[in-house]
C-alpha cells in the first residue's frame, strides 16, 4: 500500500491525492469503533451503561495477570481453528468444519489418554497425546477432502455437515465407551492423568496451549509465505486453473490442505482436553469451530492478523462473563458484539478492494 | 466505397462544419482518469445517423475506455456527452440503452442453456410482464431476414459457433426499444473471411437504415472496406480524425496515427526447406492487418519461393496423434480419427471456425483433457497422464483466455513467471526471488515484448500486456513443443508483430509449434504447415504455397469437399 502510495505521488502528473493522509486512519479507527458503538445501543436498550462495561471489559483483560491470562486462553482454540479455516482459504477452499474437526480431536486424543498413554512421563504422553489429537482432527478432515477430490462434494457443505456427525460421535462416546464409570451418569468421560496436563502459568489458569496455538500460527504464515509450497497453495488459491495449468496437481494438493487444516482443529480440541477441561464433555470446545472460522474472515485468512482478531474475540468472550455478571444479560449477547465487528470488518474489506 | 449513399459532401472535422445528417451523439473533451492515469483525454467525437465511425487504436490506447463512456459503463470525469444536441447522462447502461445507444461486446453476453428467443426475451422488457413468445419469433425472423442474420430462434445458444452467437447478439440489440447507436467491440475477431464480408455487407445495411454505428477495431483493411469517418486513438487522445469524403481515410495515414513513432518491423521468416537455406522472405509492413477482409485474395506474401509444392518434412516428428478421439465436456465427439504430427522446427499452423474442436484439441496437447481414443506419442514415446507429464516432457502451452486461465489474483508478473516460465531457484525452503529477477531481466524474450515491470501485478495488467507475460513465459521455458491458441488476439500491430516474430525465431532453434489463430494472414504468413479444423475432422496439413485464403476458408466451412 505505501509502496503505490509514493509511487503515486512520485509520478510527473499524478493528480492530487483525491483524500488526505490521515482520512485512511480516521476509517479504520471508525470501523472498529462503530461496532462498539451500535452494541452500546444495545446495552443501553438493556439499561446496561455501556462506558462501565467497556471499561470493565478493558480492565479485566489488561488489568491484571490473571484476566489476561483468561483472554489468551479464551483466544488460543481461536487460533487453532482459525487456521484451521484460514489455511483452506488460501488456497481457494472454505473449511466451515473445524467445529466437528476440534470436537473428533478433542476424542481421539481423550480416548488416547485415558486408555493408553496415563501411565507415561509428561515430555513423552503429552505429545504423543497432540499427535492424536491431530490424527483425530486430520482424520475427521479427510472425509471432507476425499468427498471433494473424488466424489466432487463441495467442501463447504460436506465440512459443515460433519460438524453435527462429529457431535453426535462425541455423544455417543461419552454416553457409552468412553463414559466415567464414577459419573452418577453424567455423560463425560473420566479424567485424564495429570502427568497429561498441560504446564500452567503461576497465578492464572493459563497453560501453555497458547505458546502452541502462536508457534502454529507462525508456521502456517511461514509456509504460507516464505516456502514453495506456499506460493503454490496461493496458487491454488489465486486460480485454480492457473495451478492446472502450471502442472499442479490440485486434488492432491486439495486433500492435503484440508487434512492438515483438520489437523491443526484436532489440535485445539487436545488442548482443550489437556489444558481446561480434563476430560471430554459433550460441550467441550462447543462453537470455537465457529468463532475460530470468525476470527480467520476477520483476518482476511492472514495468519499473523489471524493472532490479532482471535485475541479480540477472546476478550469479547471473556467480557461476556461479566456482563452476565454485572447487568443479567446472558453472556451469549455478546455475539451480537463479534456479529457486528466481522460485519464492518467486511464491509470495509469490500471498499478497499474495488479501490485498487 | 460506399460514398454514394451519403448525400453530403461538406461534412468535416469534429465540431466544425454542419454535416446534413443528423448529429445523434456527441462527446465534448471527454476525460476520464483511473488515479493517475488518463485513460480518456478531451475527446470530441460524433456519431451521425446513417454514418460508420471506426475508432482505431492500439492496444491501451483507450477505445474501450471511450466505449465504456458511450455506454454508461463509465461516467466521465470531464467534458460533456450531448445527444441530439442536448447534455445527456447516459450512466448507467440501462440509461443508455434506454436513450437507444446498444453494444455488442467482444466477450457475448449469453446464457449457453438456453434457446436463441429466450436470450433475446431476457433483455427486452416489451410487453410489460407477459412474454409474447410467438411476436417476439416472428420479430427475431423478421429482423434477421432484414439484415441477413440468419439467426435460428429455437437454437439453444450453446450449440452456436461465435460468429452465430455475434449476431443473435446484433439481433438482441436491433430488438431493443429504439436503438438508433450501435457499438460493435472488434466483432470481426470472431469471424471467418466469408463470414467477415457479410458482416460488412450487413453494416453497410444498417447504415443505409439511419443507424449511427461505432466500430471498434484494430483491422485496418474494414475500415478503408466501410467507414465513413475514423477516429484513431492513442495514449487515450485523438491523434487522427477523418472523413472519407475528405480523403483521410488512407491505409498509411492510418497506420502511423496509431503507431506514433514506433517503427514497424518486418517479420521475416527464414524458410529452412531443402535447398534454401537462409533465405530469408520479408512480409511487408502493409499486408499486416488481414487481407481476408477484401474479398479473400492471397494475402500479400512476399516469402521466398522454394519450388513448388511439397511439405517438406522439415524435421523429425516430435508429437504425433493417431487415430484420436476428442471428447467435449458434455462427453459429444470434438474430433474423431485425428491424424496429427508436429514436426521439429515448424510452424504448424490451425485454421478453423471457432468451436471446432480448437480448445479441445489444445488441451488434450498439454494433459488437460484424456485421449478418449487412439494414442498420443511425444519423442517417440507414448504420454499418458496430466499436465505434469506433459511439461515433463518439454510441451508448453499458452492458452486461448489467459486473463481467466492465466493469471492469478494478487501475483506480481515475477511470480506468474516463477510458477511456469523460470524454473524456480530454490533457497531453503524458499523461493530466490532476487535469482529470478535476474533471469527475467536478463531474458531476451522479456525484453522483446517489452513486458511490463516485474512487480506489477498482473490482474491490473491490460488485456495486451496479460498477452504478452503469458508469452514471455512460454519463450523463457525454450520448450520442445509449443501449443500456442491465438498468440495475437486483440493486440496491436506492433506487438503482433514482435510475438510473430518470437515464434518463427522459436521454431527457427528447433520448437515444433502448433498455432491457432483466427487470422488467416497470420497463418498464411507463419505456417510452414496449414491443417484446418472442421465438421469434427482435422483436414491437411497443406502447404502454405499451395493453397491460398479462399481455399481454406472454404475448407472451414464446408469441409474436405470444397
Amino acid at each position: 500500500m505505501k509502496a503505490t502510495a509514493a509511487l503515486a505521488t512520485a509520478l510527473p502528473e499524478g493528480q492530487a491525492p483525491r483524500s488526505p493522509r490521515w482520512r485512511p486512519a480516521l476509517r479504520q479507527t471508525l470501523i472498529i469503533l462503530a461496532p462498539f458503538a451500535l452494541f452500546a445501543i444495545f446495552l443501553l436498550a438493556n439499561g446496561v451503561n455501556p462506558l462501565l462495561l467497556y471499561r470493565a471489559m478493558f480492565v479485566s483483560t489488561f488489568g491484571d495477570l490473571y484476566g489476561f491470562g483468561e483472554v489468551l486462553i479464551k483466544a488460543t482454540p481461536f487460533v487453532l481453528t482459525g487456521l484451521a479455516a484460514a489455511l483452506p482459504a488460501r488456497a481457494g477452499m472454505i473449511n466451515v468444519g473445524g467445529e466437528g474437526q476440534l470436537a473428533i480431536g478433542a476424542l481421539v486424543s481423550t480416548g488416547f489418554a485415558v486408555f493408553l498413554l496415563g501411565g507415561l512421563p509428561s515430555w513423552l504422553g503429552i505429545p504423543l497425546m497432540l499427535l492424536a489429537g491431530a490424527v483425530g482432527g486430520a482424520l475427521w478432515a479427510g472425509v471432507v477432502a476425499l468427498l471433494k477430490v473424488k466424489g466432487n462434494l463441495n467442501e463447504t457443505i460436506t465440512s459443515l455437515l460433519l460438524n453435527y456427525v462429529a457431535a453426535f460421535t462425541v455423544g455417543l462416546f461419552v454416553h457409552g465407551l468412553l463414559k466415567d464409570p464414577e459419573s452418577f451418569n453424567w455423560p463425560f468421560s473420566p479424567e485424564i492423568n495429570w502427568t497429561l496436563r498441560l504446564p500452567i502459568i503461576d497465578g492464572t489458569r493459563l497453560h501453555v496451549g497458547f505458546v502452541i496455538a502462536i508457534v502454529l500460527a507462525l508456521a502456517v504464515w511461514y509456509v504460507l509465505g516464505r516456502t514453495r509450497l506456499g506460493f503454490r497453495i496461493r496458487v491454488l488459491g489465486g486460480n485454480r486453473l492457473a495451478a492446472e495449468r502450471a502442472g499442479m496437481n490440485v486434488s492432491r494438493m486439495q486433500l492435503w490442505v484440508l487434512i492438515a487444516a483438520g489437523a491443526l482443529a484436532g489440535i485445539a480440541g487436545m488442548i482443550e482436553i489437556a489444558g481446561i477441561e480434563g476430560r471430554l464433555r459433550p460441550s467441550t470446545g462447543v462453537n470455537y469451530g465457529y468463532l475460530g472460522f470468525l476470527a480467520a474472515w476477520m483476518a482476511w485468512n492472514k495468519p499473523l492478523r489471524l493472532l490479532l482478531t482471535a485475541f479480540v474475540l477472546g476478550m469479547i468472550s471473556v467480557a461476556g462473563n461479566s456482563l452476565e455478571i454485572g447487568s443479567g444479560l446472558p453472556s451469549s449477547s455478546v455475539h451480537i458484539l463479534m456479529a457486528l465487528v466481522l460485519f464492518f470488518l467486511l464491509g470495509s474489506g469490500a471498499g478497499r478492494k474495488v479501490k485498487t | 466505397m460506399n460514398d454514394s449513399e451519403r448525400d453530403n459532401s461538406t461534412a468535416g472535422r469534429e465540431g466544425t462544419a454542419a454535416s446534413a445528417a443528423p448529429c445523434l451523439l456527441e462527446t465534448r473533451g471527454l476525460t476520464k482518469r483511473f488515479g493517475a492515469l488518463v485513460a480518456s483525454r478531451a475527446i470530441d467525437l460524433q456519431v451521425r445517423a446513417g454514418e460508420i465511425h471506426a475508432i482505431l487504436g492500439e492496444n491501451g490506447a483507450g477505445k474501450s475506455t471511450l466505449m465504456k463512456m458511450l455506454y454508461g459503463v463509465y461516467v466521465p470525469d470531464e467534458g460533456e456527452l450531448r445527444m441530439d444536441g442536448e447534455l445527456a447522462v447516459l450512466h448507467p447502461p440501462a440509461k443508455a440503452r434506454a436513450r437507444g445507444i446498444g453494444m455488442v461486446f467482444q466477450d457475448f453476453r449469453l446464457v449457453p442453456a438456453m434457446t436463441v428467443l429466450d436470450n433475446i426475451a431476457l433483455s427486452s422488457s416489451e410487453g410489460g410482464w407477459r412474454m409474447r413468445r410467438k411476436a417476439l419469433h416472428r420479430r427475431i425472423l423478421d429482423v434477421s431476414a432484414k439484415y441477413g442474420l440468419s439467426v435460428d430462434p429455437e437454437a439453444e445458444v450453446w450449440q452456436l459457433d461465435l460468429g452465430q452467437r455475434q449476431r443473435l447478439e446484433i439481433v438482441k440489440v436491433l430488438l431493443a426499444h429504439g436503438t438508433r447507436i450501435i457499438i460493435f467491440d472488434e466483432p470481426t475477431s470472431v469471424l471467418v473471411p466469408q463470414e467477415v464480408v457479410a458482416f460488412l455487407e450487413m453494416l453497410r445495411r444498417l447504415r443505409a437504415d439511419g443507424y449511427g454505428i461505432l466500430l471498434i477495431t484494430h483491422k485496418i483493411d474494414e475500415v478503408m472496406a466501410c467507414a465513413d469517418r475514423a477516429t484513431v486513438l492513442r495514449s487515450g487522445a485523438v491523434t487522427y480524425a477523418a472523413t472519407r469524403e475528405e480523403g483521410g481515410l488512407e491505409r498509411e495515414s492510418l497506420i502511423r496515427a496509431m503507431m506514433g513513432d514506433k517503427e514497424l518491423r518486418a517479420v521475416v521468416k527464414a524458410r529452412r526447406g531443402p535447398g534454401t537455406e537462409g533465405v530469408a522472405a520479408v512480409i511487408e509492413a502493409g499486408a499486416e492487418a488481414s487481407d481476408v477482409a477484401n474479398g479473400g485474395e492471397a494475402p500479400g506474401r512476399t516469402r521466398a519461393d522454394h519450388g513448388s509444392a511439397a511439405l517438406s518434412p522439415i524435421g523429425k516428428t516430435m508429437l504425433a496423434v493417431k487415430g484420436g478421439l476428442i471428447r467435449g465436456n458434455h462427453g459429444e465427439v470434438v474430433l474423431r480419427e485425428l491424424e496429427l504430427e508436429l514436426p521439429r522446427g515448424a510452424i504448424t499452423g490451425v485454421a478453423g471456425i471457432s468451436g471446432n474442436g480448437q480448445r479441445e484439441l489444445a488441451e488434450t496437447l498439454f494433459g488437460l483433457r484424456e485421449l478418449a481414443g487412439g494414442t498420443l506419442t511425444v519423442g517417440g514415446r507414448r504420454l499418458r497422464g496430466g499436465v505434469r507429464a506433459f511439461m515433463d516432457a518439454g510441451v508448453s502451452f499458452v492458452s486461448e483466455d489467459p486473463l481467466k486461465e492465466s493469471v492469478i489474483p494478487g501475483f506480481s508478473i515475477l511470480e506468474h513467471m516463477v510458477l511456469d516460465g523460470l524454473a524456480p531457484q530454490p533457497k531453503g525452503t524458499g523461493i530466490d526471488w532476487k535469482a529470478a529477477r535476474t533471469e527475467l531481466d536478463a531474458s531476451e524474450a522479456a525484453a522483446a515484448l517489452a513486458l511490463a515491470s516485474a512487480e506489477r501485478r498482473a490482474d491490473t495488467l491490460s488485456g495486451g500486456n496479460v498477452q504478452r507475460m503469458v508469452l514471455t513465459r512460454a519463450l523463457l521455458r525454450r520448450p520442445d513443443i509449443l501449443i500456442i491458441s491465438y498468440p495475437s488476439r486483440g493486440l496491436d500491430i506492433g506487438t503482433t508483430r514482435t510475438i510473430q516474430q518470437q515464434l518463427v525465431a522459436l521454431a527457427e532453434q528447433g520448437t515444433a509449434v502448433l498455432l491457432f489463430s483466427e487470422d488467416l494472414g497470420e497463418l498464411f504468413k507463419l505456417s510452414d504447415r496449414l491443417v484446418v479444423l472442421a465438421g469434427q475432422r482435422l483436414l491437411g496439413p497443406y502447404a502454405p504455397e499451395d493453397t491460398d485464403v479462399r481455399q481454406i476458408g472454404e475448407r472451414m466451412l464446408k469441409g474436405e469437399s470444397a
